[in-house]
């Protein structure tokens, strides 16, 4: 660890949740706070600015998905990792394209989501095994070309035969360092794939992510 | 309820801000039905009172101003909200389906209207006909709050008091007029045969002997509706509190105690854990194949996630599965299911590791499934007789199908065992 201390907000209503990721971070980072509802988890937030806020995807009043938009904009420096027991895919969607850098379950390891703080904090994307399945699905073209979007950009709305490739292996349980060494790349390009893969999953107007997200009328 | 007349009555309580604003937003304070004018006139910077003149002569013109005022009530969204009323209706099936059969219905008068060669009463029929039911859509899609503004709105006015307060000079007020209605329209249907146009008159007539009752008896119809669904939705959300409350009980209180119980056994209580958590997400999550698990699985990811369930239960290793695409299970696919299964059982028997990652993506051309652990993996070319049989049960099994299985492994970091199919698209 070099530098100062992280500091990591957490927002979750589960106080048992709260305090087992505290427990697990607690050595290696600064845990600056943390609230259970919406409204006072953006005040703190925009208060005391820290580097990555842990988020719960389900809260009563909005969820995840609405501190996010009440933080973005304000202030610009806070990045969010989501953090749920739920894999309902237009759940993910949703709280990555409110903003989310990244998505892991809350059976994630200690250390791995220790390493996933890290990366949030260093503006890299984190993407959980059944998170790269999604975009993989959301991004196929099994069904052929079916009603495309009428301004579909193919920049946006296409992942390349790379971005696929680190995708699957991270579906198939590598980590970066392991995607790394099976495809011969550098880490800093396996983080780079996957922060283009980030921005496209943000961006892209693609039917699949259009119309989960429009289920939890996030358009 | 006209809109033009309550625009004209009272002057306007904020006038625009000379700065136009966008998007354009129903307003929320200070509007007299929908917040419409004042929404337009910020929009455009404008002052909310022109902008309710214009309506207004336009309303004049035909009901045209009625109906366009309708519309943008149901298109636009009301500032603060996230969806529009057109929004909302569509998204609900039966709120949609409540709404095609009125207009379908209207629609039918109206050509009937036509048919019989009432064009006096046609030329405005039209727009006031979408009017009501734009009033319709808003009545069922409205927000929340817009309906308490709108309430309080009804509320305010004469004619909306009407309806619900039993004062004696309200209904003496109803039933006098409904009364008269009554009359004139008896009296209509009775001089029906000596007029020219016999049809029209006994139209004209039925309408207004209906409006008639209609002004007679509305209110305690409405009383009644409103009653018997509001107690229809108690019922219903009474009996799904007991429905919840009962596969809680049945389910989660049940592993709960049995996890006190094995409390000093932690592979145990791993396992119950994961047993409750999935079935609980499956209920939550898809309802409508839960309870059905015993049947044999019929895709493929429903096969996957079997092998999911299964390894989980025997064996206590998490194992985490992805599955991108699905299609039918047929003959092939099982059979890579089949190997894939195999290599999972290997990998929670030998690998010692506490999590398993399984991939299967299905492809158009092509099936494949990974199954990796980061346990202690083996040497491949010296590996025990025992462990070679399955190891030859996995390969088998793929080449008799025309597929492949490739097993990597790194003592000390783990095995990966690749599986891959072709397939036709079409199925076999």
């Amino acid at each position: 660890m070099s530098g100062p201390a992280l500091r990591v907000f957490l927002v979750d209503d589960h106080a048992l949740i709260r305090s087992g990721i505290r427990a697990e971070l607690g050595a290696h980072v600064d845990v600056v706070g943390e609230a259970d509802e919406v409204p006072s988890a953006i005040e703190m937030i925009l208060e005391r600015s820290p580097d990555v806020v842990l988020v719960d995807v389900h809260m009563t009043g909005g969820g995840g998905r609405a501190v996010i938009e009440g933080v973005t904009g304000r202030d610009s420096h806070v990045r969010f990792l989501a953090l749920s027991v739920s894999d309902a895919a237009e759940d993910v969607i949703a709280v990555i394209r409110a903003g989310a850098r990244g998505y892991v379950t809350k059976n994630i390891s200690g250390p791995e989501l220790i390493d996933a703080v890290r990366r949030i904090a260093d503006g890299d994307a984190v993407f959980s095994p059944n998170l790269a399945g999604f975009v993989l699905d959301a991004f196929s073209d099994r069904d052929g070309p079916v009603a495309p979007p009428p301004a579909l950009d193919l920049e946006l709305d296409q992942l390349t035969p790379r971005e696929r490739e680190v995708l699957r292996l991270i579906a198939r349980g590598y980590a970066y360092k392991e995607v790394a060494v099976e495809l011969s790349i550098s880490v800093k390009t396996v983080e780079s794939h996957v922060s283009a893969v980030l921005r496209k999953l943000q961006l892209s107007n693609r039917y699949q992510l259009t119309s989960w997200a429009s289920q939890r009328r996030l358009l | 309820m006209d809109p033009t007349a309550a625009h004209r009555s009272t002057g306007p309580r904020h006038g625009g801000t000379g700065r136009p604003e966008r998007p354009l937003r129903r307003s929320v304070d200070g509007c007299f039905i929908g917040g419409v004018c004042g929404g337009v006139a910020r929009r455009f910077g404008v002052s909310a009172r022109a902008v309710r003149i214009v309506f207004a002569l336009l309303a004049l013109l035909g009901g045209f101003g009625l109906a366009l005022y309708v519309v943008l009530w149901v298109l636009v969204e009301r500032r603060g909200e996230t969806a529009t009323i057109a929004s909302r209706i569509v998204s609900d099936r039966r709120e949609l389906q409540i709404l095609l059969a009125v207009s379908t219905v209207v629609l039918a008068l109206l050509i009937t209207f036509e048919a019989l060669g009432l064009s006096r009463v046609g030329n405005v029929a039209w727009p006031l006909s979408a009017c009501a039911i734009g009033i319709l859509a808003v009545w069922r899609g409205a927000s929340a709050q817009e309906r308490v503004a709108l309430q309080e709105m009804l509320s305010s006015l004469p004619v909306g008091s009407l309806g619900s307060s039993r004062s004696w000079k309200s209904i003496a007020v109803r039933v006098a007029g409904g009364i008269a209605l009554v009359l004139i329209g008896i009296t209509m249907l009775s001089k029906v045969g000596q007029q020219p146009h016999a049809a029209r008159g006994a139209l004209l007539g039925a309408v207004v002997l209906g409006t008639g009752f209609l002004v007679l008896f509305a209110p305690w119809w409405l009383h009644t509706i409103r009653d018997l669904t509001t107690e229809r939705r108690e019922r219903v959300r009474a009996q799904e509190r007991a429905d919840v409350a009962a596969h809680l009980h049945d389910s989660v209180l049940q592993t709960l105690s049995l996890i006190q119980r094995n409390a000093d056994d932690p592979k145990e209580v791993a396992r119950l854990a994961r047993l409750q958590e999935r079935e609980l997400r499956g209920w939550l999550f898809n309802p409508a194949t839960f309870g059905q698990r015993d049947r044999s699985p019929r895709t493929i990811v429903e096969a996957a996630a079997s092998v999911e369930r299964d390894i989980e239960d025997s064996y206590g290793v998490a194992v985490e599965l992805v599955v991108v695409g699905d299609g039918p299970l047929d003959d092939a696919a099982a059979a890579m299911i089949a190997a894939g299964r195999e290599a999972t059982v290997n990998a929670a028997k030998w690998a010692q590791a506490p999590r398993i990652s399984v991939y299967v993506e299905v492809e158009p051309d092509l099936l494949s499934m990974y199954v990796r652990d980061q346990g202690i993996g083996f040497d491949v070319d010296a590996v025990p007789s025992d462990r070679k049989g399955i190891s030859c049960s996995i390969t088998e099994r793929m080449v008799r199908y025309g597929g492949r299985a490739t097993v990597r492994s790194t003592l000390g970091e783990g095995t990966d065992v690749e599986l891959t199919l072709p397939r036709t698209p079409s199925g076999t």
